[in-house]
């Protein structure tokens, strides 16, 4: 093999750190997504058999959003192996517990069990806030795109902006916020 | 199924030099044709030394034919070729058109093909001009420089815009209006 072609093999399944921010999204879709990038399905030259999957950095993890009363009714079920070993832990509860867990959860689940998934998962750096190291973060070279766009809550809003905001109609003057 | 596919070669489809293309060499250099001078089963051999052997050699001078009487055997043709591969084909029973078709394929094919799977029918040296893919290919420029995590890659492609930024821009509009008509009086 000449150094050429050499160059050309390490070019070819060269790993990209890619970074997402999870803030508002929900991660049982973004594990759909993420898991492309992890798996390396998104290349041309993917095969099951060759190591092409990617890093991926999940950043703001602890701002995830799940869809509906999900954070009172999905329950993840753990069991120790003893009698009675068994335990269900709210999602809520499981995300005070660890902020990344959830999100990690749901892509592991979202590929298929066999011998490379916990492999591919190695490959995933999940993280609750923006505080990422900066070893990692040298790294990256592609952000994958949210799947919803953040608006920006009312309390972010500086007053002055809130006061000069374009208002439809005036509340009258005995009208009472509550 | 058949599991017979195993115990062949692997192989892709060669050319020694790229033979044909602006000269051609017959790749085979010697056939040597055995043969029993009695036996049945030669019969179609020695019909078709008698009858044809001569016009085949006329036809292909560069092939060395070689013949070998032996008795009481089966008649083989022996091929041997310029890359040193030994082809051994048995002729028993033959007739003399069989025997002339088997010559004209050994002295058609570059080497000996027996015992091969051909991996895929096509192959090039040069699969493709461009170069393979590599994560660089097609790559926006504009990444090069960003900053990561960066905000205005981070939300996704919206191409509508939303109620609130036309109620904004009609609101930016209606401003500017004022404006002009305060001006104008």
């Amino acid at each position: 093999m000449s150094a050429l072609k050499r160059v050309q093999q390490w070019a070819t399944f060269a790993r990209i750190w890619h970074i997402y921010d999870a803030t508002w999204q929900n991660p049982f879709k973004s594990a759909e997504v993420v898991k492309k990038f992890l798996m390396g399905l998104y290349k041309p030259i993917y095969h099951p058999l060759n190591d092409c999957g990617d890093h991926v950095i999940i950043i703001n993890s602890g701002e995830i959003a799940l869809p509906g009363d999900e954070w009172k009714k999905r329950v993840y079920f753990h069991h120790t192996g003893y009698p009675g070993g068994a335990s269900w832990t709210l999602a809520w509860e499981l995300h005070t517990k660890d902020p990344t867990m959830i999100l990690k959860k749901a892509i592991y689940n979202s590929m298929d069990g066999n011998l490379q998934r916990r492999h591919t998962m190695q490959r995933l750096h999940i993280f609750p806030d923006a505080n990422v190291p900066k070893s990692l973060l040298d790294n990256v070279s592609n952000q994958i795109r949210q799947l919803r766009p953040v608006p920006t809550r009312l309390d972010r809003y500086t007053a002055e902006e809130v006061a000069s905001y374009p208002k439809l109609i005036d509340y009258p003057k005995d009208y009472i916020i509550r | 199924m058949s599991n017979s596919h195993l115990f062949l070669k692997p192989a892709f489809i060669t050319t020694p030099g790229q033979n044909g293309v602006g000269r051609y060499f017959c790749q085979l250099q010697r056939v040597v044709l055995k043969f029993c001078k009695n036996n049945g089963s030669s019969r179609g051999m020695r019909e078709f030394i008698e009858n044809k052997l001569i016009d085949f050699v006329k036809e292909t001078p560069e092939v060395a034919v070689y013949m070998k009487p032996r008795r009481h055997r089966t008649p083989i043709i022996r091929a041997e070729y310029l890359n040193g591969d030994t082809q051994w084909v048995n002729a028993r029973n033959f007739t003399e058109d069989e025997i002339l078709k088997w010559l004209q394929l050994l002295k058609t094919q570059s080497s000996d093909k027996t015992g091969i799977r051909l991996r895929k029918l096509l192959h090039t040296d040069h699969p493709s001009v461009q170069g393979p893919w590599t994560p660089y290919t097609f790559r926006d420029p504009k990444l090069n420089l960003a900053e990561f995590p960066s905000p205005e890659l981070a939300g996704p492609h919206v191409v509508e815009t939303t109620a609130t930024e036309e109620l904004l821009e009609m609101y930016k509009n209606q401003q500017i209006e004022d404006v002009n008509e305060k001006r104008a009086e």
